[in-house]
């Protein structure tokens, strides 16, 4: 399991925070103050895992910048399932500015995320998915989710 | 328990370290023994040597002088054949002269013949020549060899001395016998001490000597080797011999140098070597000191530390016989002092282990007990309630499960729970233990799912005070509507499965997600929505928590979600009936799991509308 990582920095009143690694009853957010800053950008590219005990630390963590606009950036697979199924895993001043999308294809087993961006792929409350995505041999490659289900949070 | 056997430790001790000096002791007495004997005979070889080499150079001095005292006399009766009045007057001053007497070859009879003589007291000479008339041939034929000889036939003070003179003529010989009595000497000779002193000649007759000694052969005391080389020229040396009785004697003997007379020395071995006995019975009473001294030490040492190995024997006992409390006690800082301390530390460390184990095993059992009652909180595992039928798999990670599921009837609606408790395990279970109490008084009011969160919500928030939370998912089914309402605390969406002509596909499953909520126990206060989905005849909802994409294989790799959605599809593609549809799920995850361990609590149901079956 990978460890709990995270890098925070600010400028002015934007802070930026990177994370990774697994979030669960041993990820420690009491560090990782979010107060006092009026833009937080999470970049959650490095995030693996997150389990129920990590979901209640993540929701009481974001509850400590109520003010602040948020923006979930990079969110991977994980992330978006928890947006879907936690109600309050997104903050109501949060917004997600872009997302994975996990795509595949059967026969040649090859795998892909792709990076789903606010105003481009996804907007407010729509989905465009890009017309095609193949994998690096060419083949034409399908999402690997269910849509109704992973794009739920945009159309809410 | 092993018992003590053999010699104890201490002993050991005691035997090793009198053993050691002992013998370290006797080897080096032996060697003191050896070298001192050595020593000591060679220095009663060297004083009893000189002691010889004295007697033997005063005696020489002593019979020179009177042969030069007596030559006047001898060329006086050379002169005149006869001894004159210068003889006379020489004879009267030299008090330790008896007599002298002269004898002249007889060619004619070719035997000496007494020619002249003087002599202290009269008619002496007659006598004694009468009584060595058998002998005296003897000695002129000993004289013929040596031209001297020196004997004591009557075996007192008196030396005789032979001293053979050749005359100007052919033939013409003559012998002087000079009887002189040196009683000094003899008197030397007889002095009783350690040490025996002999004037002997070289036949070994003995001339002078100890009290009775005189005149008898000394070989017969003494085998002495020396006295066989009659052609050694040896004027000094020692020897040791052993008598007829085994007694080993130190002898050393000098030549005179006056005819073939050697002063002997004899000193018996053992008492010239009695200060090695002294020191032998010294050092053995210094030895037997030493070792009552070591035995004392050894005994008080080893007493200090075979105690603390009888403490820790006695401890051990105790142990072996299930006693852990014993504690030795630390006296020393020592190896046995550490093995001590260990020991207790051992001791600690199984008691504590002991009483873990023992806490370990009532906890197993009182979450064996946990695990019973927690069973009996789950509904069977295949029902038919009005046009439902119902299957469902439940699978705790541990003893006890964070999962629960559950259906009951309440009028003519039919309830669906579902819900995951953060975590899983005792804690994650006593809060479906309360969701399950809970459901209990709700099924009992008329009400919506949506009121039936909030209770249930109000419920676990006042049970685990915001700690353990619990995503929820609840339906009711109304067999007069068909219609199926539902509300959901953050809970995995189910799949609702709608009946077709076709084959199941991924995109046919409709996750019912169109309302969703906090989950139970975030905030006491939480208002939940709730909607309504028409479930048609033969339509199919799959409820599930999310441990099943987390099951893993022996190799630790995880179904994955992909896996299991295209499970769900493959398990449901002909629409089977309810049971089927799990068999087949549970099959299928089974085959990627093979008997790896459970990360997580797994839970599902399927409800199927058999309304026209």
């Amino acid at each position: 399991m990978a460890k709990f990582d995270v890098k925070m920095s600010k400028s002015g009143e934007k802070l930026n925070v990177v994370l990774a690694g697994s979030v669960d009853e041993d990820a420690d957010f009491t560090q990782l103050s979010l107060a006092g800053a009026g833009q937080i950008e999470l970049e959650m590219t490095g995030l693996k895992s997150i389990n129920s005990c990590g979901i209640r630390e993540w929701i009481k963590w974001m509850s400590t910048a109520p003010a602040a606009s948020i923006t979930f950036n990079k969110c991977p697979k994980v992330i978006v399932d928890q947006i879907n199924m936690v109600d309050g895993f997104l903050p109501a001043n949060a917004k997600v500015m872009s997302f994975y999308v996990p795509y595949y294809n059967e026969e040649a087993g090859s795998e892909k995320s792709v990076l789903f961006r606010l105003g481009t792929e996804f907007t407010e409350n729509t989905v465009s998915p890009p017309q095609s995505v193949v994998d690096d041999s060419g083949n034409a490659m399908e999402m690997d989710v269910i849509e109704s289900k992973y794009f739920k949070f945009i159309k809410k | 328990m092993v018992k003590k056997s053999g010699i104890s430790i201490r002993y050991k001790i005691l035997l090793l370290l009198t053993i050691i000096p002992l013998l370290t002791l006797s080897i080096y007495l032996f060697l003191a023994i050896q070298i001192f004997e050595s020593d000591k005979v060679a220095y009663v070889f060297d004083s009893s040597s000189n002691v010889s080499g004295a007697m033997a150079s005063q005696i020489k001095a002593q019979l020179n002088s009177l042969l030069n005292e007596t030559k006047p006399i001898f060329q006086d009766f050379l002169t005149n054949n006869e001894f004159t009045a210068q003889t006379n007057l020489i004879f009267t001053n030299d008090f330790s002269l008896e007599a002298v007497v002269a004898f002249r070859f007889n060619l004619n009879a070719k035997k000496f013949e007494k020619a002249a003589f003087v002599e202290k007291t009269a008619r002496s000479v007659d006598g004694i020549l009468l009584g060595l008339e058998k002998t005296l041939p003897q000695y002129f034929a000993e004289l013929e060899q040596t031209g001297r000889i020196v004997k004591s036939p009557y075996h007192d003070d008196r030396l005789f001395i032979f001293e053979k003179v050749k005359g100007e003529k052919e033939g013409q010989t003559t012998v002087f016998l000079l009887i002189a009595r040196l009683s000094e000497v003899a008197e030397m000779f007889r002095a009783q001490s350690s040490q025996r002193l002999y004037l002997i000649s070289q036949d070994g007759t003995i001339l002078f000597g100890p009290e009775g000694t005189a005149g008898a052969q000394i070989q017969a005391s003494f085998p002495l080797r020396f006295l066989e080389r009659k052609d050694t020229k040896v004027a000094q040396g020692a020897e040791t011999v052993r008598d007829s009785q085994s007694v080993d004697w130190l002898v050393s003997y000098s030549r005179a140098g006056f005819g073939d007379l050697m002063v002997v020395s004899t000193v018996e071995k053992k008492k010239a070597l009695g200060a090695v006995e002294i020191l032998i019975r010294k050092s053995l009473i210094f030895f037997g000191i030493l070792l009552a001294v070591t035995a004392i030490i050894s005994l008080l040492a080893s007493s200090s530390l075979t105690g603390a190995l009888t403490a820790l024997f006695h401890a051990t006992k105790k142990v072996s016989e299930g006693d852990f409390n014993i504690r030795v006690k630390v006296t020393s800082s020592d190896e046995v002092g550490a093995l001590a301390e260990n020991f207790n530390l051992m001791a600690e460390e199984v008691s504590r282990l002991l009483d873990e184990t023992a806490q370990k095993a009532r906890m197993e059992s009182e979450l064996q007990t946990a695990k019973t009652v927690q069973e009996t909180l789950f509904p069977e595992t295949e029902a038919k309630i009005g046009s439902l039928s119902i299957a469902g798999f439940y699978e705790p990670a541990s003893e006890c499960g964070g999962d629960w599921w559950h259906y009951c009837q309440v009028g003519r609606k039919i309830f669906l729970w579902i819900g995951d408790a953060t975590g899983h395990g005792a804690p994650a279970a006593l809060i479906t233990s309360a969701a399950k109490s809970a459901s209990t008084i709700i099924e009992r009011l008329n009400i919506t799912p949506a009121q039936a969160l909030e209770l249930l919500n109000r419920s676990i928030y006042d049970v685990s005070k915001g700690r353990i939370m619990m995503t929820f998912f609840l339906a009711a089914y109304d067999q007069d509507t068909a219609e199926l309402t539902y509300a959901n605390a953050s809970h995995e969406a189910p799949f609702l499965i709608k009946k077709s002509s076709d084959p199941l596909k991924k995109k046919d499953l409709i996750p019912l997600n169109e309302v969703n909520n906090p989950r139970l126990g975030q905030g006491r206060e939480t208002k939940y929505i709730q909607t309504t989905v028409h479930l048609a005849p033969e339509d199919m909802v799959f409820f599930y928590t999310d441990g099943i994409p987390d099951v893993q294989n022996i190799a630790k790799e995880s179904w994955g979600e992909r896996e299991f959605i295209k499970a769900i599809v493959a398990a449901n593609k002909d629409y089977p009936t309810a049971n089927v549809s799990v068999a087949r799920l549970v099959q299928m995850m089974q085959d990627h799991r093979q008997g790896g361990a459970l990360i997580d609590d797994i839970t599902f149901f399927v409800v199927k509308n058999d309304l026209n079956v």
